[in-house]
C-alpha cells in the first residue's frame, strides 16, 4: 500500500470526521445544528444558514446512480493502469450528492437510476476511499 | 435594472493565427491580437482607456495580468483588471466594458485574451473540487463535467452520441469554409462514432481543441461606432448568471444559470428566439450546444437532441450555429472567437460561411466547473445612406 500514487484527501480538522468514519466502514457527513442541512463537500460553513456548528451524522451509505461516466484518457499517470474506470454522481438517500467511483461491475455497465451502497476501499493505512457498488451485490 | 439595450458597440475586432504556434507565449499573443483589433476599428493607441485581460492558462502572472498586458501595450488605462472566468470570460469583460463606457469611466475598451495553451503547458487536466480533491476518485479534467451532463441528458431524454455527432460535424462544415480554422477537414457522423472515448459518452470528435492564439476586441458607445471604419455592431441585450454551487445543486449538471442569463440578454434586447438570425454557442463539448439550444428556447428541455438532427443547425439550417467553426473546429479560444465571428457575420464579412441578411446574432459564453455563464444578442446597426 504505501505505494499509491493517486490523489489523496488532506488529513486536516475539517475533514478528519469524514476520513475516519470511512475508516470504520461509514459514511458520514457534517449536519448543520441550526438548519440540519446535511452538507457536502465537507465545509466550515452550512450554505444553507451559514452556521459553522454541526454535527457528524452516519448515513446510510445508499443512493442512486445521478449520472455515470467512463474514463478512457488518462490525466493523472497514476490512473494509467486503471482505464477504463466508472466515475458516478451519486444522490444519497438522505439528500447529498458525491462523486465517487461504481465498482463490482463493468465501468460501463453502470446505469443512471442504478441502487448502490457504499464499500469502503482501504488504500493507505490512513485513508480508506468511499466507493459504491450495486445494492444487491 | 437601468437598460445598456444599444448603447454600446463592439467596434474592432482580432485575432491572431491559431493553432500550434511555438515560441509564442500569452504575452505575446495577447499583444498581436490587441494590434489587431486596433488597426480593424480605425482607433488610434491613444484612443485605448480601457484595459479588460483574461490571463487564459498560461499567464505566468495569473491575475495581474492587467498590469503585464499594460506595460507591454504601452497604455495607462482609466479602467483595468483581469477576471478568470475560463469560457465565460470573454462575455463577461465584453459586458463589463460596456458598462464601463455606458458609466463613462471609459470610452474604449480592449478587452484582451492570449493563451498559449497548446505548446505553453496548460492546465486542463486537473481536478475540480475545493477541500477534497474530485480527483480522489479520478474525477478530472475537463471533459468530465460535460460528460456528466451528457450521460444525464441521455439518461432522462433518450439523447444519443450521434445526436451530439450532429453538432461536431456542423461545427466542422462551417471550419472548413473558415481559412483561419484549425480543423477544416469535413467530417461525419460514422467518423465521430469511429473516434475513440475520452470520457463515455464524450468520443474524441465531441471535444473541443487546445489551441496557442489570442483574440481582442474593442467596446465603444454606440455613438462612436456610427460612421466609423467598419460596420456598426451594437449590443442590444446582456445577461450573466452563476451556479458556483456544484455538488450542492441538484440540476448543476444541466446549468440552469444559462436560461437566466439568456432570459437577461432576450429581455434587454426586447426579443426572443424567433428573432434570432445565427448563433455562437460556447462549445466547449458538443453536449454544451444542445445545452443553450434548450436554455435560449429553441427547443423544449430534453429536445435539443431531435432538434439538432438533419442538418438543422448548419449553415442553410434553420438556426446555423458556430459559423465560424467554434471550439470544437475552428479554435479553442474559451469562447473569444465566438464573439468575433458574431461581428462578422452581422458586419457581411462572413465570407463563404455568411448567413444571408444576418441581423442578429445570439452569442453566449461558459466556463469553470460548468460554473459562469453569459450571453448576448449582438445587432447589426444603422447603415448611413
Amino acid at each position: 500500500m504505501s505505494g499509491y500514487s493517486k490523489p489523496l484527501p488532506e488529513m486536516g480538522e475539517e475533514t478528519r470526521a469524514f476520513w475516519e468514519g470511512t475508516r470504520s466502514g461509514q459514511l458520514v457527513l457534517q449536519r448543520c445544528v441550526r438548519c440540519a442541512h446535511i452538507r457536502y463537500p465537507i465545509s466550515a460553513y452550512c450554505p444553507e444558514c451559514l452556521e459553522q456548528g454541526h454535527d457528524w451524522v452516519p448515513l446510510s451509505g445508499r443512493g442512486e446512480v445521478y449520472s455515470s461516466i467512463v474514463f478512457h484518457q488518462v490525466y493523472d499517470k497514476a490512473f494509467a493502469d486503471d482505464v477504463p474506470y466508472n466515475v458516478s454522481l451519486i444522490q444519497l438517500d438522505e439528500g447529498p450528492r458525491m462523486f465517487s467511483n461504481v465498482v463490482g461491475v463493468p465501468p460501463g455497465e453502470v446505469r443512471v437510476g442504478d441502487r448502490v451502497r457504499a464499500v469502503f476501499d482501504p488504500v493507505t493505512e490512513e485513508v480508506t476511499i468511499p466507493r459504491f457498488t450495486p445494492e444487491d451485490s | 435594472m437601468h437598460s445598456l439595450k444599444d448603447r454600446t458597440a463592439i467596434i474592432g475586432v482580432g485575432a491572431t493565427p491559431q493553432g500550434r504556434l511555438p515560441g509564442s507565449t500569452q504575452l505575446s499573443l495577447a499583444v498581436d491580437a490587441f494590434s489587431a483589433a486596433l488597426e480593424d476599428s480605425g482607433l488610434r493607441k491613444q484612443d485605448i482607456d480601457g484595459l479588460l485581460t483574461f490571463p487564459g492558462t498560461t499567464a505566468p502572472e495569473g491575475a495581474l495580468n492587467y498590469l503585464r498586458i499594460g506595460e507591454a501595450l504601452g497604455i495607462d488605462p482609466a479602467f483595468t483588471g483581469s477576471m478568470a472566468m475560463g469560457g465565460g470570460t470573454a462575455g463577461a469583460l465584453v459586458q463589463m466594458a460596456a458598462m464601463a463606457v455606458e458609466s463613462g469611466h471609459a470610452t474604449a475598451v480592449a478587452c484582451v485574451f492570449g493563451d498559449a495553451a497548446k505548446t505553453g503547458g496548460s492546465r486542463f487536466s486537473r481536478a475540480s473540487g475545493w477541500g477534497d480533491s474530485w480527483g480522489i476518485w479520478g474525477m478530472m479534467g475537463a471533459a468530465a463535467n460535460s460528460a456528466v451532463a451528457a450521460s444525464r441528458h441521455m439518461a432522462l431524454y433518450g439523447t444519443t452520441s450521434e445526436q451530439l455527432a450532429e453538432v461536431a460535424v456542423a461545427c466542422r462544415r462551417h471550419a472548413s469554409m473558415n481559412p483561419a480554422a484549425v480543423m477544416r477537414d469535413p467530417i461525419t457522423i460514422a467518423d465521430h462514432q469511429a473516434s475513440r472515448f475520452i470520457v463515455e459518452p464524450l468520443h474524441l470528435l465531441d471535444c473541443c481543441l487546445i489551441s496557442d492564439g489570442g483574440v481582442c476586441v474593442i467596446v465603444t458607445s454606440a455613438e462612436r461606432a456610427k460612421d466609423a471604419k467598419q460596420p456598426q455592431v451594437l449590443i442590444s441585450g446582456m445577461g450573466q448568471a452563476y451556479t458556483t454551487r456544484t455538488l450542492e445543486r441538484e440540476d448543476w449538471w444541466y446549468v440552469p444559470h444559462q436560461k437566466e442569463a439568456l432570459d437577461r440578454a432576450y429581455a434587454m434586447a426586447g426579443m426572443g428566439p424567433r428573432d434570432i438570425d445565427v448563433a455562437q454557442f460556447y462549445d466547449n463539448f458538443t453536449i454544451s450546444v444542445l445545452l443553450w439550444l434548450e436554455h435560449a428556447g429553441f427547443c423544449a428541455p430534453g429536445e435539443a437532441g431531435p432538434f439538432v438532427e438533419g442538418g438543422r443547425i448548419q449553415l442553410g439550417g434553420e438556426l446555423p450555429v458556430n459559423t465560424a467553426g467554434g471550439n470544437l473546429s475552428e479554435s479553442y479560444m474559451e469562447g473569444w472567437l465566438h464573439i468575433v465571428e458574431g461581428v462578422r457575420q452581422l458586419r457581411g464579412q462572413g465570407g463563404e460561411r455568411q448567413v444571408p441578411g444576418a441581423e442578429t446574432c445570439l452569442v453566449t459564453g461558459r466556463g469553470m466547473t460548468l460554473n459562469c455563464s453569459n450571453a448576448m444578442v449582438l445587432t447589426k446597426g444603422e447603415v448611413s445612406a
